[in-house]
């Protein structure tokens, strides 16, 4: 109500404006006092100021958020919204008091309560959990990387949660958050039966490249790909089940290892390819893939970057090339807790891998990063780690290994600022399962952040020079 | 494929920034001492072609950081972190009198900034870079809210900032070349000011004699309950000052927060319409100079600075924040005297504490947001009859301007801010 007052005073007070600055011109028009019984307050103060800087940024990138012009020493709320691709509505809030000046800013004030606490220049960002009344099991992956998540930033009144009813909202303020910089180009490639999408940055190349691998949730993820390539390398995510482009059934792998030489070719035959200087990126199943690749495919990869992975197939293989059998068929070491959630750990202790899979560590031709969540639930990263630096220890390897371990980080180690799942919904045939993926938030966003820099420089080191 | 050249890593960050931010553009992985060049390339609206390039020599570890390093040569010179953008000018053989000015706010200028190897200064069309990247500049930030105006035949955009408001309102008034101009008011509104860009001027002005014809209709836009109306500001270059200062200081119904004035003069017939204020300018017009290479000069128009009253606004009147933004060397409009001027008159008044002036030497005409390109001249239209285009000379040295710009907006904002957000005890009516 009060605002309609304004709107009518507002109008009068523009109109007085034009007719100042338009006696010139018979088409200039005036705008007509808005029809009369205008109620004017005149105590009304203007609106407290949020800035963000920059406010479109990549998804790795920091962002600097302020608010000024506040009462001091008063307590606010900085809440983030944002809608996944799906539709989820996603949130993240946390609890701040201004200082002396009537400013907050996120890169020097500590929270204290919300999604996050203390010091957490992004925790809006990895802080993210869907909102009240949600679907269960959701977990945030972009599945269209040419466009941007819009997140609003808005600054609350008081100490609250934006799911309450009776909220002030002071100030926003939108950003845009990307996975692909200015001039990636993106091209979906289904050649020689290979199925996946291919980055490039801008520019004449020819480009250092990096085969992108996820694991068994299957299909396409160009994500993290997108995010490579705005960093300046040519990026290949490549699918390998659970595709519809790929041979049926989808729930087991049906390529083998001529489909991932191809794919590599395809990478290194690339004009724009550097062709000795490709690195192959993978997660979970997709590390049990690269070290086959790089060990039995007849290519030579210049390094690799493995996250929380098996040595070996976690499903029995059905011939030499690779291919496995269903991924439901064995289930002997599925674990659940008593919420029915399950776990896939043990299936990749090394005694429960498919034996004739078991890579050969000792043939690895190039330098390997490990990473470890000390809190992975869905794979037994440690036990793989360990076997990997005991086997490359043995063969005088050993100087071919960077083993980063992160206590309270999960399974899905990711490209940073981005929030994490504990658990998500994993299938919904014949039931509902839901699949344990571990990490706790704030750990787990700090090795995130960490990772992602150290696997950046280490792919400078080894694809640029 | 030649494996030193994959080497080569560009970025710039942010790769999508605000036209008015800074941006940090880094070459590494090259050898050390290595000698290249920066290059910057943009392909207007209008289809005209700009470049700018540096010349820099990798340091021990192999990298050139433009914020940082020294220029050795190109379109600028030293350390400019932004030189790449402020000092782009239209490739050879391009129509003279070029002015860079992005009519279109909706969409971002697009710059490719590329590395090559060695001192270019020339031909870089004709040679493959060694690594190039995209980056997006833009006047609106994401959630800024373009509205046009057109009830009752106004030619005017609103620019509302992202969020609940209410905001303080900004008229913003550009100068006597006509055209909606609409991108200094949506950067404004990506910082939190509601802005209105209005064009107070249309080409039929030189036909209409009459101008108290009035009309009046009924203003049906009720999009905008966001801003607040005892908290508007005016802003105004060039021929736009001298609206903003009459305004300012005569109007009855409405007390402006703050105003600043760019360019600008107080001179004017203080009884007159905004008509009449430009047949006065115009019948100096015999007081035109020209330089060598014909240039328009028009800053004698209005010297000397009259010491009759009542042909100066009578800023000795006003009664809020004034900030006088000047070039020394504007050879459009006799700012720099103006200023002086205006100093005396609100001394002797007595409300001088009321008045700013940034004076910057070496500075011209056209004192705009920065990170945009200079044009010392540049084409104009005049309305006529006859109608004809001229080379109109602004005045300014390129990186003494650009210093200016980026000092002056900076400043410019921090002025609207006080002015505009900060909580005060004592209203303005």
């Amino acid at each position: 109500m009060f605002r309609v007052n304004l709107r009518q005073s507002m109008v009068r007070q523009l109109q007085t404006i034009m007719i100042a600055c338009m006696r010139v011109h018979r088409n200039l028009a005036y705008l007509h006092r808005a029809v009369g019984g205008v109620r004017w307050n005149s105590s009304f103060k203007p609106a407290p100021l949020l800035t963000a800087a920059p406010v479109r940024a990549l998804i790795d990138e920091h962002i600097s958020i302020k608010g000024c012009f506040l009462p001091p020493q008063s307590p606010i709320t900085m809440c983030a919204q944002m809608q996944s691709d799906e539709g989820d509505h996603w949130e993240a809030f946390a609890h701040y008091n201004t200082n002396a000046d009537g400013t907050v800013n996120l890169t020097r004030d500590h929270s204290v309560g919300g999604s996050y606490v203390g010091c957490e220049p992004m925790g809006l960002f990895w802080g993210l959990q869907p909102a009240p009344g949600s679907r269960e099991g959701l977990r945030l992956r972009k599945k269209n990387v040419e466009t941007p998540y819009v997140m609003l930033l808005s600054l609350l009144e008081g100490h609250v949660s934006p799911s309450e009813r009776k909220i002030t909202e002071l100030a926003a303020v939108t950003t845009e958050r990307w996975y692909m910089a200015p001039g990636v180009r993106r091209t979906e490639i289904r050649q020689d039966g290979v199925v996946g999408t291919l980055f490039l940055p801008p520019g004449p190349g020819p480009f250092p490249a990096v085969l992108d691998l996820w694991g068994m949730g299957g299909g396409l993820v160009e994500y993290r790909s997108a995010l490579f390539a705005s960093k300046g390398y040519a990026s290949f995510s490549l699918a390998y089940l659970g595709h519809k482009d790929l041979p049926a059934p989808h729930n087991r792998v049906n390529v083998g290892d001529p489909y991932f030489k191809s794919a590599y070719h395809l990478l290194q035959d690339h004009r724009q390819v550097v062709a000795d200087r490709i690195g192959i990126v993978g997660l979970s199943f997709g590390v049990y893939l690269s070290l086959r690749i790089a060990t039995r495919a007849g290519v030579k990869p210049s390094c690799l970057v493995c996250i929380n992975g098996p040595v070996g197939s976690t499903i029995k293989l059905t011939d030499a090339d690779g291919r496995t059998e269903n991924f439901e068929n064995e289930q002997t070491h599925w674990q659940f807790d008593d919420q029915g959630c399950v776990s896939f750990k043990a299936m990749s202790l090394p005694a429960n891998l498919s034996p004739e899979s078991k890579v050969k560590l000792e043939d690895l031709p190039c330098p390997l990063m490990y990473i470890v969540g000390e809190d992975d639930l869905s794979a037994s990263s440690m036990e793989n780690a360990n076997l990997i630096e005991q086997t490359l220890r043995a063969a005088g390897k050993c100087q071919l290994l960077t083993l980063l371990s992160y206590p309270g980080a999960g399974h899905l180690i990711e490209p940073p600022y981005t929030p994490n799942s504990r658990v998500s919904l994993w299938s919904f045939k014949p039931r509902k399962l839901y699949t344990l993926w571990g990490g706790h938030p704030a750990p787990h966003a700090a090795a995130q952040q960490d990772a992602w820099e150290k696997i950046l420089d280490f792919m400078d080191s080894h694809l640029r020079r | 494929m030649d494996r030193k050249q994959c080497c080569v890593k560009l970025s710039v960050q942010p790769s999508r920034g605000l036209m008015d931010e800074k941006f940090l553009v880094l070459v590494q992985s090259v050898l050390p001492g290595f000698q290249l060049t920066v290059y910057a390339s943009y392909r207007c609206d209008d289809g005209h072609s700009w470049e700018a390039f540096a010349h820099y020599t990798a340091n021990a570890s192999g990298t050139v950081n433009v914020s940082e390093d020294h220029s050795l040569g190109g379109t600028y010179c030293g350390v400019e972190p932004m030189g790449l953008m402020w000092s782009l000018r239209p490739v050879p053989g391009s129509k003279p009198g070029l002015r860079m000015r992005k009519m279109n706010v909706l969409t971002p200028m697009e710059v490719t900034i590329s590395v090559y190897r060695g001192h270019l200064t020339e031909g870089f069309v004709d040679q493959v870079p060694l690594a190039a990247v995209v980056v997006e500049r833009w006047y609106m930030a994401p959630g800024v809210r373009r509205v046009p105006v057109t009830e009752g035949g106004l030619t005017a955009t609103l620019f509302l900032p992202s969020g609940p408001g209410p905001f303080p309102g900004l008229l913003d008034l550009w100068g006597g070349g006509g055209k909606l101009v609409e991108y200094r008011a949506a950067l404004l509104a990506s910082h939190g000011i509601a802005s209105l860009a209005l064009d107070y001027l249309t080409p039929q002005i030189t036909k209409e004699n009459d101008v108290s014809v009035l009309f009046y209709n009924e203003w049906t836009n009720v999009q905008h309950p966001q801003v607040i109306d005892s908290r508007i500001g005016i802003l105004g270059l060039s021929f736009g000052t001298s609206i903003a200062l009459k305004m300012a200081v005569y109007s009855q119904v409405f007390k402006l927060r703050c105003v600043v004035c760019i360019s600008g003069s107080h001179v004017q017939p203080i009884k007159g319409s905004v008509e009449q204020i430009m047949t006065s300018f115009h019948n100096n017009v015999d007081k035109t100079r020209f330089n060598e290479e014909q240039q328009v000069i028009w800053r004698d128009l209005l010297l000397p600075i009259p010491t009759d009253p009542s042909l100066k606004v009578e800023v000795g009147r006003l009664r809020c924040p004034l900030l006088m933004v000047v070039g020394e060397d504007d050879q459009n409009w006799p700012a720099h005297e103006s200023a002086v001027d205006v100093k005396e008159m609100m001394q002797r008044a007595g409300n001088d504490h009321l008045l700013t002036v940034l004076s910057y030497p070496s500075a011209g005409h056209l004192i705009e947001p920065p990170f945009t390109p200079f044009a010392r001249a540049s084409s104009y239209k005049i309305l006529g009859p006859p109608l004809q285009m001229v080379m109109v000379l602004w005045g300014g040295e390129t990186v003494a301007h650009s210093r200016a710009q980026e000092d002056a907006w900076r400043k410019t904002l921090v002025f609207l801010r006080e002015n505009l957000y900060r909580a005060t005890s004592s209203s303005h009516l």
